[in-house]
């Protein structure tokens, strides 16, 4: 087990600087013993890459207890599953698995997230209209409770959905049972379409999401912001392609006296050229068709040290009309987002926290110094709120705490299976004091 | 907690009454809405700042419930009351200004960096800055606070909690009514915006208004002969 001195953590927005202690632990013994030692009164919570954007994975006054070391993956070709540690990451399943032309049914935008942070935010990919979320593929859940006991769930507990989702408050996730699915390569056959605006874009995914396993739309919220973009849909493929070095190693944003790039001049430029860039079709390798962004290691430095916000939300199918409101929003306060992405949800999971459910999901990066933006997201949240509509939290590093209700109606269930879980208060987390989570 | 954008979740103003401390937290909750706990007399809690045991409870109280981002020190009494002598004046202001004020401080401080984050907004005076014969007995109650604000401030460097001091100079409020209003005095509303200052800058010590940074080293450093004749005007 080692140590550290408490320093400055932040989530990937670097819109936190939270100071808490580090420990790090390379066997469930030592888990153990740091549960069982613990004796502050600020708690512990397990963390991984610290791939949330906010609060979700820090802990101010307490101990983080990193789980990277927790790396061993056990494949079972015969049974078609992995049991992996809960510090594997997504990357590493994914090249484990694909060695015996498997891979993870759900995998999310990066492939650097651990399996107990990908369990922790119930995290969704391109296929959710098709595959549904994370736990969809999770067949058992060993987790290490506040207690010292170590229980093993599956789909039939209601700890199991309750740790779903879950931000790391129910206990720490030493290992996982993932379902994997047989591929015939390691490749995705991709097919883009340029759309001219929100409308099309609308259309387009709807009409791909029985043919596509994979659909998600790019879209250009600078400039006109009427959501022209790119709709890329794919297959898994049966043709093989290269995986060259340059998937695996990409280059690195340095930080420049951390000053931030990303102005809507800057933005509305690269948006043109990513708009008018030539269209992919064909076979793509598996790993950069599912995190186009790992290729570039830090990217959320561009944004300096005033750091960024992700807001994602889901709306219901009808309920378009949010979309003109927030772009029209958007327009005015001047704020380009350079990074805005639309994907249509399939059904949910049954974890009462987990975020996706039938509808359309928006995802858009700003950067804090954007003048008016906490007033305005403040406001939108109203407008999503009364049209049924919800953020997803492990993005979240402002939303009001008094609106949790209404967003997740089941948060007083999850509530109280995690108190039965956790009497003491053992595992927190700053976004769960922000928040009252618990 | 403080959010992304680094708003208050949720603070405490420790003098309800006081009008620079009322004024600071209606700007405060102009952007937000963060719980806001007044302790004082009108307040959400009574507090006899006076008692030691008072304190304590006050403190337990006010992070029994959650993390405090804010605490707003805003207490103290001039020592000017005529019904009272003069020595009962300075035991006044000795036991709310320098004991009561310092240990709540001093308490406050302590839980903060259990927490690892929060600032404290201390409200000194500029009467700390030289001893004048109408208010010295006053401005060593401040001196004292102030300088163990601004050994406290430096002793947490690192720990995530801050201490930031407000040196307002004359401020126009209840509690200087009647007095002759001083050169640069300033509103309890103008105060308030300098305190905003002083919880966004980097440095310690804050002066209201700005340029009394600048009044303060002419009457510090000015020959004995030349301050006395000033301060008795």
């Amino acid at each position: 087990m080692r140590r550290a001195e408490p320093q400055p953590t932040s989530g990937w927005g670097n819109n936190f600087h939270s100071l808490g202690n580090r420990v790090s632990a390379s066997s469930i013994a030592e888990l153990q013993e740091i549960v069982a030692k613990n004796g502050s009164s600020r708690g512990l919570l397990p963390v991984g890459l610290h791939r949330s954007y906010g609060d979700s994975a820090l802990n101010s006054g307490g101990t983080l207890i990193d789980m990277v070391a927790l790396n061993q993956i056990d494949i079972d070709p015969l049974r078609k599953s992995a049991v992996v540690g809960g510090g594997v990451t997504i990357a590493a399943l994914e090249r484990a698995a694909l060695k015996h032309s498997l891979f993870p049914p759900v995998v999310p935008g990066t492939g650097f997230v651990t399996m107990g942070g990908a369990i922790a935010a119930e995290i969704h990919g391109k296929s959710h209209h098709k595959t549904g979320s994370f736990s969809q593929s999770v067949r058992r859940i060993v987790l290490l409770l506040a207690s010292g006991e170590i229980t093993h769930l599956t789909p039939a507990d209601p700890q199991f959905w309750a740790t779903v989702g879950g931000l790391g408050l129910t206990g720490i996730i030493l290992e996982v049972e993932i379902a994997l699915r047989e591929l015939q390569s390691n490749a995705v056959d991709v097919t883009e379409y340029r759309v001219k605006n929100l409308t099309s874009m609308i259309d387009l995914l709807i009409r791909s999401d029985n043919e596509f396993e994979h659909t998600v739309a790019w879209i250009d919220l600078s400039g006109d912001y009427r959501g022209r973009g790119v709709v890329s849909l794919g297959n898994y493929g049966a043709t093989p392609v290269k995986i060259g070095a340059k998937d695996s190693k990409g280059p690195s944003i340095p930080s420049v006296a951390g000053l931030n790039f990303i102005t809507p001049l800057s933005v509305k430029a690269f948006n043109e050229i990513w708009y008018r860039k030539p269209l992919k079709t064909g076979p793509v390798s598996l790993p950069k068709y599912m995190h186009p962004l790992d290729g570039i290691h830090n990217w959320n430095r561009i944004y300096g040290d005033a750091g960024f916000l992700q807001y994602q939300f889901v709306i219901d199918v009808g309920q378009e009309e949010i979309f003109e409101k927030l772009f029209a929003g958007l327009r005015g306060l001047k704020a380009a987002s350079f990074l805005g992405v639309l994907k249509k949800f399939g059904a949910a999971s049954q974890a009462p926290l987990s975020f996706p459910r039938p509808g359309w999901t928006l995802t858009l990066d700003y950067s804090m110094s954007v003048p008016g933006l906490e007033k305005f997201l403040r406001e939108f949240d109203q407008e999503l709120v009364s049209r049924g509509g919800r953020i997803y939290l492990i993005k979240d590093s402002r939303v009001e705490a008094g609106l949790l209700p209404a967003m997740y109606p089941e948060l007083n269930r999850w509530r109280e299976i995690r108190m039965a879980m956790d009497p003491n208060q053992l595992w927190q987390s700053d976004q769960a004091r922000r928040l009252h989570l618990c | 907690m403080l959010n992304g954008f680094k708003s208050i979740g949720r603070l405490a103003l420790i003098g309800s009454g006081s009008e620079i401390g009322q004024a600071l937290v209606t700007k405060l909750v102009a952007d937000n809405s963060p719980e806001v706990i007044l302790i004082g007399r009108d307040g959400d809690f009574g507090l006899d700042i006076t008692n030691k045991a008072a304190r304590e409870g006050l403190v337990n109280q006010l992070f029994g419930k959650g993390d405090l981002d804010l605490a707003i020190i805003a207490v103290g009494v001039l020592g000017n009351n005529s019904a009272k002598s003069e020595i009962e004046n300075l035991l006044d202001a000795m036991d709310v200004n320098y004991l009561g004020t310092v240990h709540l401080l001093a308490l406050i401080a302590e839980r903060m960096q259990v927490q690892a984050h929060g600032t404290i907004l201390v409200i000194s005076s500029f009467a700390q800055v030289r001893p004048r014969n109408d208010n010295f007995a006053y401005g060593s109650t401040k001196a004292g606070l102030d300088f163990y604000a601004r050994g406290l401030a430096a002793k947490l460097r690192g720990t995530g909690v801050e201490v930031k001091i407000l040196r307002p100079g004359f401020v126009k409020s209840k509690m200087t009514a009647g007095m002759t209003v001083a050169p640069f005095a300033i509103t309890t509303e103008e105060c308030a915006t300098f305190a905003m200052k002083a919880l966004k800058s980097k440095k310690t010590v804050t002066w209201a208004p700005s340029l009394l940074k600048y009044v303060a080293v002419v009457f510090a450093t000015m020959p004995a002969a030349l301050f006395r004749k000033i301060s008795q005007r």
